[in-house]
């Protein structure tokens, strides 16, 4: 039986049970004067609750572990026993038949596979049928003995709202998960990166050509160096140069000069600089820009200047982070208290006094951290520089030079043709591993500004 | 200001002055003078208009997309409502303190030295230090801060924060300076001593002060308004307003009736 | 104050010198004053210029991919005579119902006949003329009518993508050459693409369609939602209205804002490690892009559900607690209705981007060349994101117009996704 059928055959009978129940409890309600602390629904949900649940929980948990249980079946057939010891080979192998068993492909590049494909058909089934009886059995045997607890004094409201609470501490939980989920595959592909290139090489080489590594030393062009600064020069200087100026002095425009009309409908039109996907500034950058860009720098007599150049992919960056640092600063000057512009304005301060002497100053730590997480955001952004930084990297300060980052290496290196556990496709891991850090500690450090400067105006 | 110092120097003049935020009409057709001397307190009952009158003086309005003012309202006889008024000049000369006192988040220095840095009326750094130290002197706050200067205006006690801000408006040496219930977000003490800084002050600067307590404007001013329902009641000598009101309303309002 | 950052302050204790006031109207003052003006003039001006030069790239950007992408939706073809009644294709009518009959048609040799035809018309080049696809426009209109297998008809078949970029007025000089000769003889027309709504990924830039990416991105939208919203909004009900103040709070919510700003392509990393490497789930599915997604989706929607549930008033929740509601009726029966809109701008706007995001799918091998729209979440598929990215990377130029016409289509299906997130906003808008 299908996956799919079985969840809906167990919600279905959850469905019967909280009928069932919620009739019964009906009935005893009706017979009664007495106040019960339990709705009907109530008993309804207690028992759909316990036919539903163990077996979904039963479900989940053998999905996870009876892959390993048909394998397991299938290597005790003799046929296995003409596998290859266990490799890259045996695990493709297994991956075939397992396919051609699923009827997912129909073409076998082992011929191994098309003899293991039936041992793997019939242990599949055989799996499947216990999980089927065993869900059944647990919806049962949960339903009835709920079923026998629905009487008049029952309590089945403080054990639904139990439950409820249970899921709802579930669902936060999930973050946490996810959080450990990408710190531990990164952490642990990382390591095995590290056990092959020493870490010094990696964090300190200079040298970065993942197309020819040497076997012996794979270290030697496995240097980071130029990519770390290929990312700052793109994301944190070239991308704010643009995007700092422009943000803040829209900021200040929409928040203290425009009239009310303006503002409201400027500011979604920015905010939509934020909307459009990356990929999309991605193709703008590699198609108009980046060709301007060579073009103005071959005008200036720059004649080696690269289409792929590190100026075209930070300035439409910059465009693409504006809307952040705008929204930043209008929040942060915003915050201000209004009697500090009023007091500048009493003076005799012109607005442009009054902000650039007070309010920003005062604005300023907001600004900052604002600053810092669009300096994350740039340095995380993939797909612009994916499509318009080059691939090679160079240790440069020419804007016009090629350069590459973090994440179009990560790009790069993963959908190349490696095997999963080949350097290059480890390196990737450890380059995630540096941008994860680095990104974490701009954000936990801009929150904090940010917090604690929100606080002293509150 | 080299005539008789006998002869009261009109200052201010308001002549049928109307304010209205849209449609709705706060201040109604409103006349005052302010004599060169003097202290002049707006007494009144919360929401009667009188910090709008105030705001009108230095025109602190504008920063109101929505209010209009009429009438006519004049400096040393010259219209602040004209074009030809510069209102960068005017606030410069008609200084203001506000209810709530509003230290920039700058050191107590930087606080004195922001007007006379951009008024630029100060040349020199040394021109500059004699400036703040005579406008702390003159609020009655240098003893207490000279030794500490480089701190934050925003860690003095309130009472500290608001004569900052009085030494702040004095710094660029205004004409006049108007306080918005200056004493209403403050303890008894920095109450008096506040009370005592406009004393001292009077003579130097004509003053208005907005004040919401009676005994206050008693003490502090020579020449009190009452104002109500945005219209001006009574407007007369102090003394003859707490003992002898002309009108029924402010000898309502003085004898505690509303209030 | 001898070490401080103030200068000594001479601390004199002569009279204060008597009051004389400013003068403003010397020649100094005035100057500086227009100065002053001019200096604010210069500064408003530089925010206003500011906001306009943000909105002209922005407008810049969207005419450039309107002006090179509203051609990809147009297809040039040329007028072909075939002759069916002379190609005696071995058919027999009965199969020409069904679905047999593409493979019938195809099997006796249409696509022979019609580059024949080709030939025949426009010399022995004439077959190099024809899209890959124009042999379909004949099949299908054999099927529509079956007596056309018995004259001969003129046919308004799709040109190769060379020759459609040439008449287009961008190609190279031999193509322009042909379309002006083709131009000349009135052979050439323009209609409607519709086989770029309809059709999936191909090698021929004139047979390309999105639908197979749609229907990627559609299913992959659907598990990220599926999973995404229930589990942000159960969240945020959690810890806005139940979770104790401790450390495993503080943890959560730390996760959370972390989450929420981890970039994208660290999601793809984790997708690929733990869905594809531990879980062996399969690689370019719809599955796996729903469930990266829904993780990176999940902060989104639990930090806006959260801000929608601070801004229901306490007195709400303690008159339902007054009257003896239990605290899950009062957030189910009172808070959650209340705060729902402003739970769903924020899922409308946390899914208009998981829906543009490319990075985190192309990790997890949604960039593989698919062309079947899949049919199921398991089967490999690729999303409007990534096949504009992967067109972006063709050579051949006649997939520049069909990569603006695919981001044409991905902007509007955004822009209505945010239109309605706004006017979910402005319509429920409560201020209590």
């Amino acid at each position: 039986m299908s996956a799919i059928a079985l969840l809906f055959l167990v919600l279905g009978l959850g469905l019967i049970g909280w009928l069932t129940a919620r009739v019964r409890a009906t009935r005893f309600r009706a017979g009664s004067t007495v106040r019960f602390s339990s709705l009907p629904s109530h008993h309804g949900w207690f028992v759909a609750l316990w036919t539903a649940v163990p077996p979904l929980i039963f479900l989940v948990i053998w999905s996870m572990t009876s892959p390993a249980l048909v394998t397991d079946t299938v290597l005790s057939t003799p046929a296995a026993m003409q596998l290859p010891p266990p490799g890259f080979d045996r695990a493709s192998i297994l991956s075939e038949a397992r396919s051609l068993a699923e009827g997912r492909s129909f073409g076998a590049f082992h011929g191994l596979s098309r003899t293991l494909a039936p041992s793997y058909a019939a242990a599949q089934t055989r799996y499947d049928w216990i999980a089927t009886a065993l869900a059944l059995l647990l919806a049962f045997a949960g339903g009835a003995f709920a079923f026998t607890r629905v009487k008049p004094g029952f309590g089945a409201r403080t054990q639904v709202e139990r439950v409820v609470m249970l899921m709802l501490l579930g669902a936060s939980l999930i973050a946490i998960l996810t959080t450990v989920g990408i710190v531990a595959s990164l952490l642990y592909e990382s390591a095995r990166f590290f056990h092959v290139v020493p870490i010094t090489d990696f964090l300190f080489g200079t040298h970065w050509s993942p197309q020819v590594i040497d076997g012996r030393d794979p270290g030697a062009s496995l240097g980071a160096v130029p990519l770390f600064w290929g990312t700052f020069f793109i994301g944190a200087v070239i991308a704010m140069i643009v995007a700092i100026p422009f943000g803040l002095m829209s900021a200040i425009y929409l928040t203290q000069y425009a009239a009310p009309t303006t503002r409201k409908w400027m500011k979604p039109i920015l905010e939509m600089l934020a909307g459009v996907p990356t990929v999309v500034y991605g193709y703008f950058a590699a198609l108009t820009v980046a060709p301007a860009v060579r073009d103005f720098a071959v005008s200036i007599g720059i004649s080696w200047a690269s289409s792929e150049s590190a100026l075209a992919a930070g300035l439409v960056m910059g465009i693409m982070i504006i809307p952040f640092v705008s929204s930043m600063a209008d929040d942060s000057i915003a915050a201000v208290p209004s009697s500090m512009r009023d007091g500048s304005l009493a003076m005799g301060a012109t607005s442009s006094e009054t902000i650039r002497r007070v309010l920003l100053p005062a604005a300023l730590p907001g600004v900052v951290g604002g600053v810092l997480l669009a300096v994350s955001r740039a340095i995380g952004e993939t797909m612009i520089v994916v499509m318009a930084a080059s691939g090679v990297a160079t240790l440069t300060l020419n804007p016009f030079a090629s350069t590459t980052t973090v994440t179009k290496q990560i790009v790069d290196l993963l959908t190349g043709e490696a095997e999963f556990d080949s350097p290059k496709t480890l390196a990737a891991f450890a380059l995630g591993l540096t941008l994860f850090v680095v990104t974490l500690l701009l954000n936990i450090v801009a929150l904090r500004v940010v917090k604690r400067y929100r606080e002293a105006y509150e | 200001m080299t005539k008789s110092l006998k002869m009261p120097i009109l200052k201010m003049t308001a002549r049928n002055v109307s304010v209205a935020y849209g449609s709705k009409i706060a201040i109604n057709n409103v006349s005052i003078d302010v004599d060169q001397d003097e202290v002049v307190a707006f007494i009144g009952p919360s929401g009667c208009g009188k910090s709008t009158f105030l705001r009108t003086l230095n025109r602190m309005n504008d920063t109101v997309a929505s209010a209009r003012v009429t009438g006519e309202i004049k400096l040393d006889g010259q219209d602040i409502y004209s074009p030809d008024m510069d209102v960068v000049q005017l606030r410069a000369r008609v200084g203001m303190v506000f209810q709530k006192p509003n230290p920039f988040p700058k050191s107590i220095y930087e606080n004195v030295a922001y007007g006379p840095r951009i008024h630029g009326l100060a040349g020199a750094k040394a021109d500059l230090d004699r400036i703040v130290e005579k406008s702390l002197r003159r609020a009655g706050l240098w003893d207490e801060v000279k030794d500490r200067l480089s701190d934050s205006g925003t860690a003095l006690s309130g009472g500290q924060q608001q004569r900052l801000c009085i030494a702040r408006a004095i710094a660029v040496d205004p004409e006049v300076i108007l306080m918005d219930e200056p004493c209403s977000a403050l303890d008894p003490i920095a109450t008096a001593k506040i009370e005592e800084l406009i004393h001292e002050l009077r003579g130097r600067y004509a003053m208005v002060i907005v004040t919401h307590n009676m005994q206050q404007a008693a003490r502090v001013s020579q020449k009190t308004a009452f104002f109500h329902l945005g219209s001006l009641v009574e407007y007369g000598n102090t003394s003859d307003i707490f003992t002898n009101p002309r009108e029924e309303r402010t000898k309502d309002y003085i004898t505690g009736r509303y209030g | 104050m001898s070490d401080t950052l103030v200068p000594q302050i001479p601390t004199t204790n002569a009279e204060p010198v008597r009051r004389v006031p400013t003068d403003w109207t010397t020649q100094a003052m005035q100057s500086r004053i227009r100065r002053r003006y001019a200096s604010e003039r210069r500064f408003r001006f530089a925010g206003l210029a500011a906001v306009w030069l943000s909105a002209a790239f922005l407008a810049y950007l969207l005419i450039t991919m309107v002006m090179q992408g509203a051609s990809g939706f147009v297809e040039t073809r040329v007028s072909l005579p075939v002759d069916l009644a002379a190609a005696k294709l071995p058919i027999e009518p009965a199969r020409l119902v069904g679905r047999g009959a593409d493979l019938a048609l195809a099997g006796a040799g249409l696509e022979g006949t019609v580059l024949a035809a080709a030939s025949a018309k426009y010399g022995k080049d004439g077959a190099n003329l024809l899209s890959d696809g124009a042999w379909a426009v004949v099949r299908d209109a054999i099927k529509a009518d079956p007596s056309l297998l018995q004259r001969k008809a003129v046919f308004e078949v799709p040109v190769s993508s060379p020759i459609d970029v040439a008449a287009k007025g961008n190609g190279t000089p031999d193509a322009e050459a042909v379309v002006a000769r083709l131009k000349a003889s009135g052979a050439l027309s323009r209609g409607f693409n519709a086989g770029f709504l309809t059709s999936a990924d191909s090698t021929d830039a004139t047979r390309v369609g999105i639908w197979g990416a749609f229907k990627g991105s559609l299913l992959t939208m659907v598990v990220t939602l599926l999973l995404a919203f229930p589990i942000g909004v159960l969240s945020a009900l959690y810890l806005e209205e139940y979770a104790p103040k401790n450390r495993w709070t503080d943890l959560i919510e730390v996760s959370i804002n972390n989450l929420a700003a981890v970039p994208s392509i660290i999601f793809g990393l984790l997708g690929l490690a733990v869905f594809l490497g531990t879980f062996g789930m399969p690689r370019s599915a719809p599955i796996v892009g729903g469930l990266t997604l829904a993780l990176m989706t999940m902060p989104v929607i639990v930090i806006a559900g959260r801000n929608a549930i601070k801004s229901v008033p306490p007195s709400i929740r303690d008159a339902a607690l007054g009257i003896g509601a239990s605290p899950v009726q009062v957030v189910f029966h009172h808070v959650l209705p209340l705060a729902l809109p402003g739970i769903l701008t924020g899922t409308i706007i946390g899914m208009a981007r998981a829906l543009g995001e490319t990075a985190p799918l192309l990790m997890i091998g949604m960039r593989a060349f698919i062309a079947a729209p899949p049919s199921g979440l398991k089967d490999p598929a690729t999303v409007l994101p990534v096949q504009i990215f992967l067109w972006s990377d063709q050579v051949s130029r006649g997939f520049v117009e069909k990569t603006s016409a695919a981001i044409i289509v991905l902007l509007v299906f955004l822009l209505a996704m945010n239109g309605v997130a706004i006017y979910l906003r402005n319509r429920f808008e409560t201020r209590w």
